[in-house]
């Protein structure tokens, strides 16, 4: 079943700044109110590598992570779901998705998977 | 505030040392650093002890009250300190402060880390707990990682070439061969790393851009320093006093996705700055910089946030052999990270012990930059997300 992105931005009620993930103070202005933001919409590349030697968790030969900022600003990291980077540019759309990216004591763990449009 | 001097160092070769535990390690380099400050049977005030990670890696704590019993220091302060790779220079800090402030007179600042007794996967996984744990680490994040992710941003943003990232590994192996400390003491070439069928199999993806030779080793080792008010070094010993000119530390976003340019290292250049402020020199006043290469790419990017580049001409310089011996600023001339080894809590502690070399003179001509009087040191925590930077000065 698909699952929706559990991803909460926060919004700084007096500057504006999207944090992610949370913080007491505004990075910003320091101010203590903030308003929750889901992400939402597709999530933009700002950064990516494939990395090969994988820390505790991982079975498989590589990882591909990206970092992405969604419609409203809020930034996150995510494992891309690609073969190989040929299919990847900065800058490029991809479409999120909430899904299992490793195992903990036979559980999975979900988080942020990214897709090439 | 007094003027602190160095008085003392020790180093112990780093690399695989599996007959020694971390205990052993601390108490080499502190014997060898009381030792070369003159002090004898005399004890000093506090012991301050960098290391990021007995705890996980030795299932060991409270290493700080372990190293003063070792070494017959007892009843001296002891404090353990962690900042991640930034161990080292955020102890030598501690001691620092200590010392000019006038609560202390004598105190040794030891690092050490224990690292090759875990297999690769539990050493790669242990340094990647310094990520942000609900929104990095569980994506299999490694530091490599974030800094194949920064390469490419700095490839799209300044044009730097992987032949650039090539000769920062050139150079720091070729001074690692000649440095007896150095865990990696085997020269390598270009044509062996990049420009060569072998070197696809010699030279494999890393974390892309980013390849093997792009990274450090990782490593057991430790080092220590002895400091001392500077009015009082005479006292104890009869070598240069190293001052402790200024220090700096800033941090910044613990989460590489909240910085709004993920390229620009904003506590690397804050902490530099207040250490030049502080010393009351600037980057130009450098002879010889240890800064903290623990990828290519670091390497780079701080000696243009320090101060010593513009922005985007780092890869350049390293290119035209401006920070090799003989160059306009001599950059790790001990190997680096690169070549020397990253044990984590003994890094910034290693970089102001090759810098104290240096500005001592002690060094062969093949590693000495002539006549070298200042001297600068960037030890790199987190994913730059806390910086302690030391301006040093031989005393006239």
């Amino acid at each position: 079943m698909k699952k929706e992105l559990e991803i909460t931005g926060y919004k700084c009620k007096h500057c504006g700044r999207v944090h992610y993930p949370f913080h007491d103070r505004c990075l910003d202005c320091k101010r203590r109110e903030f308003e929750e933001l889901p992400a939402e919409g597709d999530a933009k590349l700002l950064a990516y590598t494939q990395i090969f030697n994988l820390p505790w968790g991982f079975d498989s030969r590589f990882l591909i992570i990206g970092v992405v900022e969604f419609e409203n600003k809020i930034k996150a990291m995510g494992q891309i779901r690609a073969d190989s980077l040929d299919t990847l540019k900065t800058g490029m759309k991809l479409r999120p998705a909430w899904e299992p990216v490793r195992r903990e004591a036979g559980e999975d763990v979900y988080g942020l998977a990214l897709y090439p449009k | 505030m007094r003027d602190v001097a160095i008085i003392g160092v020790g180093m112990i070769p780093f690399g695989r040392r599996d007959e020694d535990s971390l205990l052993d390690l601390l108490a080499y380099s502190s014997i060898k650093a009381l030792d070369d400050a003159g002090l004898g049977d005399k004890g000093v005030d506090a012991v301050y002890v960098a290391n990021m990670g007995a705890g996980i890696l030795q299932h060991q704590t409270s290493v700080a009250s372990a190293l003063v019993d070792r070494l017959g220091l007892l009843p001296a302060a002891a404090d353990a300190v962690e900042n991640g790779p930034a161990s080292g220079a955020s102890a030598i800090k501690n001691g620092l402060l200590a010392v000019a402030s006038g609560y202390y007179d004598l105190v040794l600042v030891a690092g050490a880390e224990k690292m090759r007794e875990v297999v690769g996967w539990k050493a790669t996984d242990f340094v990647a707990t310094m990520t942000h744990p609900e929104v990095e680490y569980p994506y299999g994040i490694t530091l490599p990682g974030m800094a194949g992710m920064l390469t490419r941003l700095y490839m799209e943003k300044y044009g730097l070439t992987r032949e650039q990232l090539i000769a920062v590994a050139l150079k720091n192996q070729q001074m690692g061969a000649l440095n007896p400390y150095a865990h990696v003491e085997m020269v390598i070439t270009k044509e062996g790393i990049f420009d060569s069928p072998d070197s696809v199999v010699n030279n494999p993806v890393a974390a892309d851009p980013l390849h093997l030779y792009d990274m450090c080793p990782v490593s057991d080792g430790s080092a220590a320093v002895v400091l001392c008010p500077l009015e009082k070094a005479k006292e104890f010993s009869n070598k240069v006093p190293i001052i402790i000119a200024g220090f700096g530390q800033a941090t910044d976003t613990h989460t590489l996705q909240e910085r709004d340019d993920p390229t620009d290292l904003k506590a690397v250049t804050l902490a530099s700055k207040q250490a030049f402020e502080r010393a009351k020199l600037k980057p130009s006043d450098v002879d010889v910089a240890e800064l903290h290469d623990a990828f290519t790419i670091l390497e780079i990017a701080e000696s243009e946030h320090a101060g010593f580049f513009k922005k985007g001409e780092g890869g350049k310089a390293v290119e035209n052999g401006e920070t090799s011996l003989g160059g306009k600023l001599p950059i790790n001339m001990s190997g680096g990270l690169k070549a020397r080894g990253h044990p984590v809590g003994a890094t910034g502690v290693a970089q102001v012990v090759d810098i104290v070399f240096q500005l001592r003179h002690d060094l062969p001509k093949e590693r000495q930059v002539k006549n070298a009087k200042v001297g600068f040191t960037l030890n790199f925590g987190g994913f730059g997300n806390n910086i302690v930077a030391f301006v040093l000065r031989r005393a006239e």
